[in-house]
């Protein structure tokens, strides 16, 4: 009876739930729309307002006035060091800038700076100027920038006195920094540029990320402080103050509620009982977030490419693609990375066999062996490569010339030029295709072969009428992988391409980059190019390919028939062993030796060359300590974070038939399949405040950045696993009385903690040694390990560098031995 | 069409030793059986023939030409021999027709002539309209069919089965237990099946090898070893049975544990003995030598299958159903015997049945 009853009543909430499940989506989608209506009316009356200095004025004394005294601390003592009449005309300078800028930002402005210079103090108008400026000055790129930050203290300071002394006297001559931004300039816009590159010189790490966050406050402070005279008035209630004060936060959101309430609305009207699930609101948020710092920035770069003035337009494309150095690159990244998938390949598969499936001597240590390129990070390759191929001290080359006897003139190999860079990343891409190969492989049913073979085919007959075609889908899949990773690597390109005028098309968007805001569309132009051809290549390999698939990867393992090589046993171990150690060992022995050499022309042995002092140096400095900690600090966070929606993307894809689940799933393997510096752009490029979220200069960026990277990594691993247990595990729990969450706890966590630990490492090692995104994302508080490390490579010490290398090597090695034993042998890189 | 001799045959990989000793002729046109539990070494005798394993130490002999042993080692694509394996290994690249086409395209064998041959064996095993098909869009036995054909298109001498029909549903082995039977009589071609399954061995069988640790335990005609097993191991294997412990003297055996009771018997056998019964060999009788107490009775449609409690003994009976439908459970009862199986109790039961895997 009770029963009855309390069926009754469950079943009256079933009848009532698609009621309250259509009240809520249409709840949710009109508060949407209401957010952004309000957003947008914040916005109208925000740009009305304007950034206007006096607001900015008032900013920097409610928010920067630390900064602002820092920075005066800086400036102070160049401005004291300078005499009298210099002084009397930089601060005459300063005013008269201040009161330029003021009219310039409205009527009559003119004479509200002039009475707030009455009322100040001496430094009023510098205070006030450098205000002005951070809001509203002349633009310096990001190169220049980059360079002045990379100056040391002492430098920095006399800069400045160089630039106050060009400040006051036209004549003086330009110090190195300031040469490439006012070179050209004359007159009041000269001093203009001057006196923010005199603001830019600000020196530490502190002042810029000071500054940054004045910058926002400032920004945010207008915003509000208008809001503020409205409520004032009375114009607006608190609320729409609020909105107005985060227009774009409001509209982002407002848009992100809609899309939600939308596609819970689709996904629900399939489902038909119109009970909200709460795997629906975990897929929602993991799609927002990928919707958000996925697929937003890369729409709105597409965007940007075609319609750069707000209109449809393929001035970019022409300007870009007729400008010989971006044709050259263009040509180059074709050329290299066709080059590079056909080599490797090449490479490849014959490995792959003799290691997989022949009694070839010591085939478990060769399999390793190659393996472990993979976890190398391509710049450490590149830079061992350099080490041995530089036409003038390359150490190959300097051997080649005693054999041959040729004379000391460069060469015979040079690095520096295209062939160099498609063997460097040969070298560095070919496991891909090795471990794709070997992985089918060795998946792959020995009776298919048998059956050959008692059918009258010889070994090799079999090979090209059964292994080969078997495989083919395999081989293109990892061939394609080596394309694409190739075409949009940039740290082989970065090391061996720029000194060598080797251009490609993300070496040419990271220089775009730096060259400011203009140039941001013309990166963006490049960017569309490398993304179509990703995108392309992903669809062949991920859909078209697929489908033929002959074998499965996850099926039982299988014992695969060896081939006996006979009497070329010994002659193929001997190559193989040869070529391993062309491609491994000499490169790492390489960075090993550099690393304690004071003239690198010389053996380590050479007398008066052997030195610890590299290493002592790299690593006994603090910034290098710091970039290690950031790079741990980031890394960690991100397999974290990685790791957390893989498992849960895991258990919604095997244990679910919930509609909806392969839309994250979709979206996690369209970002790993992007380029590295594809995503960094797109950040870059709608993160800044632009569109209500400013994480520009900070972790977060990046930390997300690495997230889109690598998070399929991660999922990947913990998905096969997952679908390798079978379900009635679970339930068997579940029928034994367990909870859910303890049938989590105690039976599928502990089966696939081995799959969630390779996988956390999967995402942790990559993000780790990171450069190409960190090298559009990086702020001077933010600097990773990797980027420390190319910095020391390009500007500072080879040795030194290498030393660094080195240093990186041992943590992933040691970290891989970590996951060898925690996942007892199991999983390995 | 061949024969198979095979000379003292040892197999070890690594230290394992997987076949002893294997002495054996198979005879032209034979339907022979290798029949053992997993691991017994049986596949790896198949293997042995096919040329994909060498023998350790032995020779092997196709037709009394030597393929393996010693230094000479023929590999399988020059031994002209059929092969069906257990997963069918049918290409997935290929349709029906080029799978089984392959073995006569590698003899460059000319076009026409492939056709005749490829549509005559397509015919065979009935997959005469699927020739444009691939292998995804076949069911698990249009697969196995697939395999039989591309075996049997060269009209290879010798014929090797590895399990052919473990991947297949109860229903469609039992018909195609009794095609390929068909195919081999047809052809007349000689046939060497590996199989655990004692049923499939018994029913196609011209003899049977029973293998066991890598050693033959009997090798005869399916009645023989039915019959006659040559030792406990071989009774158990094959077919269901009992075994009792007993002490033969006089004529008679008097069984342990069943109340002293005793039963004739006129082997040669003396002392300490294990009798092996069939339960199917046992029926209820009013004069039956056995008395005691029906147990439990279950119905399986053709028989029924009970237990008697004789002594401290469990006898289990599979009876006709019809035979005995007033007796009911806890009734006494009495068992005739039909045939029995007497063995030394040399203490070795527990050992030999143990199925080494």
């Amino acid at each position: 009876m009770k029963n009855a009853v309390a069926m009754q009543q469950s079943i009256g909430r079933r009848d009532r739930a698609p009621v309250v499940s259509k009240l809520i989506l249409a709840l949710v989608f009109v508060l949407g729309l209401v957010v952004i209506y309000m957003g947008y009316t914040g916005m109208r009356e925000y740009g009305a307002s304007g950034f206007s200095a006096e607001s900015a004025y008032s900013a920097i004394h409610a928010l920067g006035g630390d900064t602002a005294a820092a920075w005066q601390k800086k400036l102070q003592p160049q401005l004291d060091a300078l005499s009298a009449d210099r002084r009397a005309a930089v601060d005459q300078a300063a005013a008269e800038l201040l009161t330029a800028a003021w009219e310039n930002q409205k009527a009559g402005g003119a004479a509200d700076a002039q009475a707030m210079l009455d009322a100040g103090d001496g430094e009023t108008a510098w205070k006030l100027l450098y205000a002005t400026y951070l809001v509203n000055g002349p633009k310096v790129s990001t190169a220049i920038k980059k360079e002045l930050a990379a100056l040391s203290g002492s430098e920095l300071a006399e800069t400045r006195v160089g630039l106050l002394n060009c400040i006051a006297d036209e004549s003086a001559a330009l110090p190195k920094a300031a040469e490439a931004a006012a070179g050209g300039l004359t007159g009041s816009e000269r001093t203009a540029m001057l006196t923010q590159l005199l603001f830019v010189a600000n020196g530490s790490a502190e002042a810029t990320d000071q500054v940054n966050v004045l910058k926002k406050g400032v920004r945010d402070k207008a915003a509000q402080l208008d809001a503020f005279r409205m409520i004032a008035g009375n114009e607006v209630s608190w609320v729409f103050q609020l909105v107005v004060s985060n227009s774009r936060t409001a509209i982002l959101v407002g848009i992100i509620l809609a899309l939600d309430a939308l596609l819970l609305t689709l996904l629900m009207m399939g489902d038909k009982t119109w009970i909200i699930d709460f795997k629906w609101i975990i897929i929602l948020l993991i799609v927002d977030f990928l919707l958000l710092f996925q697929l937003m920035p890369l729409i709105y770069m597409v965007i940007k490419a075609f319609f750069p003035e707000s209109s449809f337009s393929l001035e970019t494309f022409k300007r870009l693609y007729t400008y010989p150095l971006n044709l050259d690159a263009l040509k180059n990244t074709l050329i290299a990375a066709f080059a590079t998938m056909i080599l490797g390949t090449l490479l490849a598969f014959p490995l792959a066999w003799l290691v997989g499936r022949t009694n070839l001597y010591g085939k478990k240590f060769f399999r390793a062996l190659f393996v472990l390129t993979y976890m190398v990070p391509p710049y450490v390759g590149a830079m061992a490569w350099l080490r041995l191929l530089n036409p003038n001290v390359g150490t190959i080359n300097q051997w080649l010339r005693a054999l041959l006897g040729l004379s000391d003139a460069p060469g015979p190999l040079n690095v520096y030029t295209l062939p160099g860079m498609i063997w460097v990343l040969t070298s560095f891409y070919y496991p891909y295709a090795f471990i794709t190969i070997s992985r089918a492989m060795e998946k792959m049913d020995p009776s298919l072969e048998e059956a050959s073979r008692i059918s009258g085919g010889s070994p090799l007959k079999t090979l090209f009428t059964v292994t080969l075609p078997m495989m083919m889908p395999s081989l293109i899949s990892g061939a394609l992988l080596v394309f694409v990773s190739a075409a949009s690597c940039y740290g082989i390109p970065s090391i061996i391409g720029s000194p060598g005028r080797v251009h490609t098309v993300t070496t040419r968007i990271v220089e775009y980059v730096s060259l400011g805001q203009q140039a941001l569309n013309d990166a963006t132009g490049m960017a569309v190019f490398l993304m179509v051809m990703a995108v392309i290549i992903l669809f062949i390999s991920d859909v078209v390919l697929a489908k033929r698939q002959y074998i499965t990867v996850s099926g039982k393992s299988v014992r695969p028939a060896i081939v006996d090589l006979r009497a070329w046993r010994v002659p193929l171990t001997v190559i193989v062993g040869i070529f391993a150690v062309i491609m491994i060992f000499i490169p790492f022995a390489t960075i090993f030796a550099t690393s304690f050499k004071i003239d690198i022309g010389k053996t380590m042995f050479a007398e008066n060359n052997f030195t610890l002092i590299n290493w002592t140096t790299v690593f006994g400095r603090t910034e290098t300590m710091n970039c290690l900690k950031n790079s741990l600090v980031y890394a960690s966070v991100t397999a974290t974070v990685g790791i957390v929606i893989a498992c849960t993307m895991s258990y919604l894809l095997q244990r679910t038939r919930i509609r909806g689940r392969k839309i994250p799933d979709f979206l996690i393997t369209l970002g790993s399949g992007t380029p590295s510096v594809v995503i960094a752009l797109g950040l870059i490029m709608t993160m800044k405040g632009n569109f209500g979220i400013n994480i520009y200069n900070t972790a977060y960026i990046m930390i997300i950045a690495y997230t889109i990277k690598y998070l399929m990594m991660g999922m990947r691993t913990v998905v096969s696993a997952m679908s390798q247990i079978h379900v009635s595990l679970e339930e068997c729990s579940q029928v034994s009385g367990a909870s859910w969450l303890r049938t989590m706890f105690k039976i599928t966590g502990p089966l696939i903690f081995p799959s969630i630990a390779a996988g956390w490492f999967l995402i942790f090692i990559p993000s780790f040694y990171e450069l190409s995104m960190t090298t559009l994302l990086y702020s001077s508080t933010t600097k990773t390990i990797g980027f420390q490390l190319y910095e020391y490579w390009t500007f500072t010490s080879q040795p030194m560098s290498c030393a660094m290398a080195f240093g990186i090597l041992l943590i992933v090695v040691f970290l891989n031995f970590v996951l060898n034993r925690l996942t007892k042998g199991e999983f390995s890189i | 069409m061949a024969t198979v001799t095979i000379k003292h045959v040892t197999k070890a990989f690594g230290d394992n030793v997987v076949l002893k000793e294997f002495n054996e002729t198979f005879g032209d046109g034979e339907f022979i059986t290798l029949l053992g539990p997993s691991g017994c070494g049986k596949t790896t005798m198949l293997r042995i023939i096919a040329g994909f394993e060498k023998p350790t130490s032995g020779e092997l002999y196709i037709d009394d030409q030597l393929v393996s042993g010693g230094k000479t080692f023929i590999p399988p694509e020059k031994r002209s021999i059929g092969m069906v394996f257990q997963s069918y290994a049918v290409w997935p690249h290929m349709n029906v027709y080029d799978n089984v086409a392959y073995p006569l395209t590698i003899k460059k064998t000319p076009k026409a002539e492939i056709r005749k041959h490829v549509e005559r064996v397509l015919e065979i095993v009935h997959l005469s309209q699927y020739a444009e098909r691939f292998p995804n869009q076949l069911s698990g036995g249009q697969q196995q069919r697939v395999a039989l054909a591309r075996a049997l298109v060269a009209a290879p001498k010798l014929l090797l089965l590895d399990e052919p029909l473990s991947n297949l549903d109860a229903k469609l082995r039992e018909s195609m237990r009794f095609e390929i039977k068909e195919i081999q009589r047809q052809l007349g071609i000689t046939v060497v099946y590996v199989t655990h399954d004692q049923t499939e061995a018994m029913a196609m069988s011209d003899r049977i090898f029973l293998i066991n640790r890598g050693v033959v335990q009997q090798c005869g005609t399916p009645e023989q070893i039915y019959n006659e097993p040559a030792n406990q191991f071989v009774a158990d294997f094959l077919g269901k049975v009992d075994f009792f412990k007993g002490v033969s003297a006089n004529g008679r055996i008097s069984l342990t544990g069943m109340n002293g009771q005793s039963i004739a018997y006129d082997g040669p056998r003396t002392g300490k003995v294990e009798v092996a019964v069939r339960p199917e060999k046992l029926y209820f009788s009013p004069d039956g030598v056995l008395e005691g107490v029906l147990e439990s009775q279950y119905y399986l449609g053709d028989v029924d299958d009970c237990r008697v409690r004789v002594g401290d003994v469990l006898v289990r009976v599979i009876a006709n159903g019809y035979e005995y439908k007033s007796l009911h459970v806890g009734q006494k009862v009495r068992l005739g015997i039909r045939d029995i199986m007497v063995f030394e109790d040399d203490g070795s039961l527990e050992q030999m049945l143990k199925i080494q895997t």
